[in-house]
């Protein structure tokens, strides 16, 4: 087997779009999906049972499936079923976007029901409306707290990002696969792929590992 | 009501379901093995070893699975110079992904046994090992089911993943009687449902199986 890596210097400048997009989509998906999720959280422990069973049904439903199939349903079923037909793209940030804030309106509403009730009795009890309290007084806590698991998620999306090559959406996965046809380049793209995978995600890795021993109670 | 299109394939796909059971059995076995190996080998296997382990464990935990089971099925041939089936290849590389979460999870439940119970265990005469296997490990392990109880059902719908590498599983096949037959509704909604009854209930037997288990873990 003989090697030969210009290939991959030759081609960087796809390879690092494929990259940037990677990052767009990830940091696209989380902004979208933090407010939802907060949305989401607080609609699970809504007065009406209604909403309640619809919202739990959501979260159970995308979490108990897997997101590749979630992003071939959004790309070749919605268009069928509901008549709408998106870009790759937009599908592809749909798909995410349902899936991460599934997993993050979990983490968000254990982080909500950390907060002792005594902490809101006493908001109320300094003359606060009930959404001040929310907003001043549970919100902030429950965030610290939820930080290092919500950095986890963060790293599981960007890996998940990956998937979304599989409907043509041109990120780092699909263009590396995309060059290794066009060049025959095999052993250097999937290696070149991986190694940017691995050069993008070990610090997050290690970032989540230094919240988490922030946040750590030692006994 | 069947769908024709569902009704003229289901043994197609019902054989497609296996091989994806197999595949998460597969992993699974790999995942659990690898993962407490590395996880013992980090906890208990001095300097060097731990530090080649944590390599290993932090880049899993960087790349996507889609890199990773490319890479094996693609690239690493190339290395080794002979072919690597696809179920093989799927199975190793999920396997070893997997396994990394596991040995991050049975890392944190070793180091939760608190050093008390292993110097009674010295104190009675064991050895280090026998400490290590009778005393500390089981109380580990109990303690970590709900962290494997959800890694369970990751390690089903990550195969899904393998469709990339062309391992005739669950939706691999959906893809191709979707589109064999035009009929993608049907098709995927299917296959989404297969997945939640596969993945739904791993979530809720662990559960199960923890809360009775779980007061013998609290040393």
């Amino acid at each position: 087997m003989t090697l030969d890596w210009s290939v991959v210097w030759e081609y960087r400048e796809r390879l690092l779009e494929g990259a940037a997009l990677t990052v767009g989509l990830a940091v696209t998906t989380m902004v979208l999906a933090l407010p939802l999720s907060l949305g989401v959280a607080v609609l699970r422990s809504n007065r009406f049972a209604v909403v309640r069973a619809l919202t739990t049904a959501y979260v159970e439903f995308f979490r108990a499936t897997p997101l590749i199939l979630q992003i071939y349903w959004a790309f070749y079923v919605m268009p069928v079923v509901i008549g709408l037909a998106l870009d790759p793209l937009p599908t592809a940030l749909l798909g995410l976007v349902l899936n991460v804030t599934a997993y993050l309106s979990e983490t968000v509403r254990g982080g909500l029901n950390s907060v002792r009730p005594l902490q809101r009795y006493a908001g109320l009890a300094l003359g606060m409306t009930g959404l001040q309290v929310f907003r001043v007084v549970v919100l902030p806590q429950a965030f610290r707290r939820v930080l290092p698991a919500i950095a986890s998620t963060w790293v599981s999306l960007f890996k998940d990002t990956s998937l979304v090559s599989v409907i043509a959406v041109a990120d780092l996965a699909y263009v590396a696969q995309q060059l290794r046809a066009q060049t025959f380049r095999v052993f250097e793209f999937l290696t070149a792929m991986a190694a940017l995978y691995w050069l993008m995600g070990y610090p997050q890795a290690k970032l989540v590992d230094y919240l988490y021993r922030r946040t750590r109670v030692v006994e | 009501m069947i769908p024709a299109a569902l009704a003229s394939n289901w043994r197609f796909l019902a054989a497609a379901l296996g091989i994806t059971v197999e595949l998460a059995l597969a992993s699974v076995g790999v995942g659990l093995i690898v993962g407490l190996l590395v996880g013992l080998g980090r906890s208990y296997g001095g300097r060097v070893l731990g530090a080649v382990l944590a390599l290993y464990v932090d880049s899993m935990r960087a790349v996507p699975v889609l890199a990773i089971l490319v890479w094996l099925f693609f690239a690493a041939p190339m290395l080794l110079g002979t072919p690597i089936r696809p179920f093989l290849a799927a199975a190793s590389g999920l396997g070893l992904h997997l396994g990394a979460y596991v040995a991050e999870a049975v890392r944190a439940g070793l180091l939760s046994v608190r050093q008390g119970q292993t110097r009674a265990a010295l104190a009675l005469g064991m050895t280090r090992v026998q400490a290590v296997r009778v005393v500390v490990l089981p109380q580990a392990l109990i303690r970590v089911m709900p962290a494997l109880g959800s890694l369970l059902t990751f390690a089903v719908k990550d195969t899904a993943i393998a469709a990339v590498i062309a391992v005739p599983e669950l939706m691999r096949q959906s893809q191709i009687v979707a589109g064999q037959t035009y009929q993608p509704f049907p098709i995927y909604t299917a296959a989404l449902l297969v997945y939640f009854v596969l993945c739904f209930p791993v979530a809720r037997v662990t559960d199960l199986v923890y809360a009775r288990l779980a007061p013998r873990g609290a040393g």
